[in-house]
């Protein structure tokens, strides 16, 4: 029995970097009008890749854009898409992290599947291929996993918890999830969270190239002739705070981060399992309060690989039963990528658009459904419709699942 | 060269499953032979590695239910079009 009465926490702030363009509202207009931002790879050695599309980040991003010279030395991709996604976060909440001491009482947590990699790539490229006896002095600094999480308290003076969480494609989930807890368990009383990713350099397009699952043409999910996945990249960054302190300030409450669920599947690297994210989806259910009746949409994982599609659907049927029928349920990543460690934050911006406004993002590039896939993917055309909760699934390489489950603002 | 390239393709997969190579036969799939999911994906970089050929990306690949024949038949394919290619820059 716990003795421990948890806050609740809600979100009061998204800032977004997507292929969609610049800032969670382009997102999420692009998302809500199916459009898929899934093009012809942008990259100098596209020409010997085998990789020929992902969905990129368009090159009206600015990251010098308000960011002093001497920070931006600092910045890998990754860490300018989530400094600039936590700028617009943090705007949207109007928090002042200098009054009543609110910087000592905020949380830092983003996630990210690889980190520094542009750098990383650069700088063994001049070892390796140039044969440049030194690195570049940064290069660390660049690097380093937890540079987008430092980067952000430093900017923004806060000195609460802060670090990076890393488990590839589920990474941004997990942070959020951490943040949470320590808002709920009185740590902090905000955070900043969420996930960043910038990883389409030449040597990690050939790693995925040699794995084979990536799509030669677009990303498909749950369709027939679905041929993988396709790469993205971004980040989206959230404020987080317990309902008490939003509430306190009479903040714009975007929606409530009531539950969530993680698991492992413990079973093999890569091939995923229906029970293990089953798992999480029931366990997100229970920390919520939720029904399944109550929940109206599921953000899927919805990779478009042969493997996670069929094995998704078969887990929200074991976690939902009868009610799986009955749910929208959608694979955003046909339109904004799979932006790996960014992934569950885009993805949650979509969540928090379909609550706000009661419309359900489509799957796009739905052609043919696959048998095996027999749920309600609302094929291609958004759908208006009463959302009351919703799940957010990310599932990742070495069978890690978190998932979280969102109310309409109280 | 004096092996087969069914012979080369049997061997290196014998290596990877760790099986006698005499009980590999043209009809068997990577399944039976117990080679599935990243094993499976290991052994194509094996090969690729071995003829310094690239498999073209398949459609919904799934090299676990291939026979080992189909294998043999899609290195043979990427071999001769390498041939082709040799002379034909010649």
């Amino acid at each position: 029995m716990s003795t421990v009465s948890m806050r609740r926490v809600v979100i009061t702030g998204m800032g977004a970097i997507s292929p969609l363009g610049v800032g969670a509202e382009a997102l999420w207009q692009g998302l809500r009008e199916g459009r898929s931002a899934i093009g012809p790879l942008r990259h100098p050695d596209a020409e010997r890749l085998r990789v020929k599309v992902a969905a990129q980040v368009p090159d009206s991003f600015d990251p010098t854009a308000n960011i002093e010279e001497r920070t931006l030395i600092m910045l890998d991709r990754t860490s300018e898409f989530a400094l600039h996604a936590a700028r617009e976060a943090i705007a949207q909440s109007g928090l002042d992290f200098s009054r009543n001491g609110l910087g000592v009482r905020t949380a830092v947590v983003v996630g990210t599947g690889v980190g520094g990699e542009n750098t990383q790539d650069e700088q063994s490229k001049r070892l390796y291929g140039e044969n440049s006896p030194r690195a570049h002095p940064l290069t660390i600094v660049r690097v380093m996993t937890n540079a987008s999480a430092s980067q952000i308290s430093i900017a923004y003076g806060l000195r609460g918890p802060t670090f990076a969480v890393a488990s590839a494609c589920a990474s941004a989930n997990h942070a959020i999830i951490q943040a949470a807890q320590l808002i709920r368990y009185g740590m902090a009383d905000a955070a900043i969270t969420g996930g960043t990713e910038a990883c389409l350099t030449y040597g990690a397009l050939r790693a995925w190239e040699a794995m084979r699952v990536l799509a030669d043409d677009t990303c498909r999910p749950f369709s027939i002739n679905r041929r993988g996945l396709v790469l993205g990249e971004g980040a989206g960054i959230f404020v987080l705070e317990s309902l008490e302190h939003a509430q306190a300030r009479g903040a714009t409450i975007l929606a409530e981060l009531a539950g969530v669920g993680m698991t492992a599947d413990a079973t093999d690297i890569v091939m995923p399992s229906a029970e293990g994210s089953s798992a999480a989806m029931s366990q997100a259910l229970a920390d919520a309060g939720l029904n399944a009746d109550d929940v109206d949409y599921i953000n899927a994982h919805g990779t478009g690989t042969q493997a996670n599609d069929v094995t998704e659907t078969k887990a929200i049927r074991l976690a939902f039963g009868t009610h799986a029928d009955r749910l929208a349920v959608s694979s955003t990543k046909s339109m904004h990528g799979h932006a790996l460690g960014a992934s569950g934050a885009l993805e949650l911006v979509a969540v928090v658009g379909a609550l706000r406004d009661s419309v359900v993002p489509p799957t796009a590039n739905m052609d043919k459904v696959d048998p095996a896939c027999d749920l309600d993917y609302v094929p291609n055309v958004a759908r208006e419709m009463p959302v009351r909760a919703a799940l957010s699934n990310s599932f990742a390489f070495g069978g890690l699942n978190a998932v979280l489950a969102l109310k309409r603002a109280p | 060269m004096t092996d087969t390239t069914q012979q080369q393709v049997f061997d290196i997969i014998a290596k990877q499953a760790k099986i006698d190579v005499a009980i590999i036969k043209p009809e068997s799939t990577l399944k039976d032979l117990g080679i599935a999911s990243l094993e499976a994906i290991e052994l194509i970089f094996d090969i690729e590695e071995h003829f310094n050929i690239t498999f073209p990306d398949q459609q919904g690949a799934n090299f676990d239910t291939d026979t080992t024949q189909s294998l043999v038949d899609a290195v043979q394919k990427a071999l001769d079009e390498k041939a082709a290619a040799g002379e034909g820059s010649k």
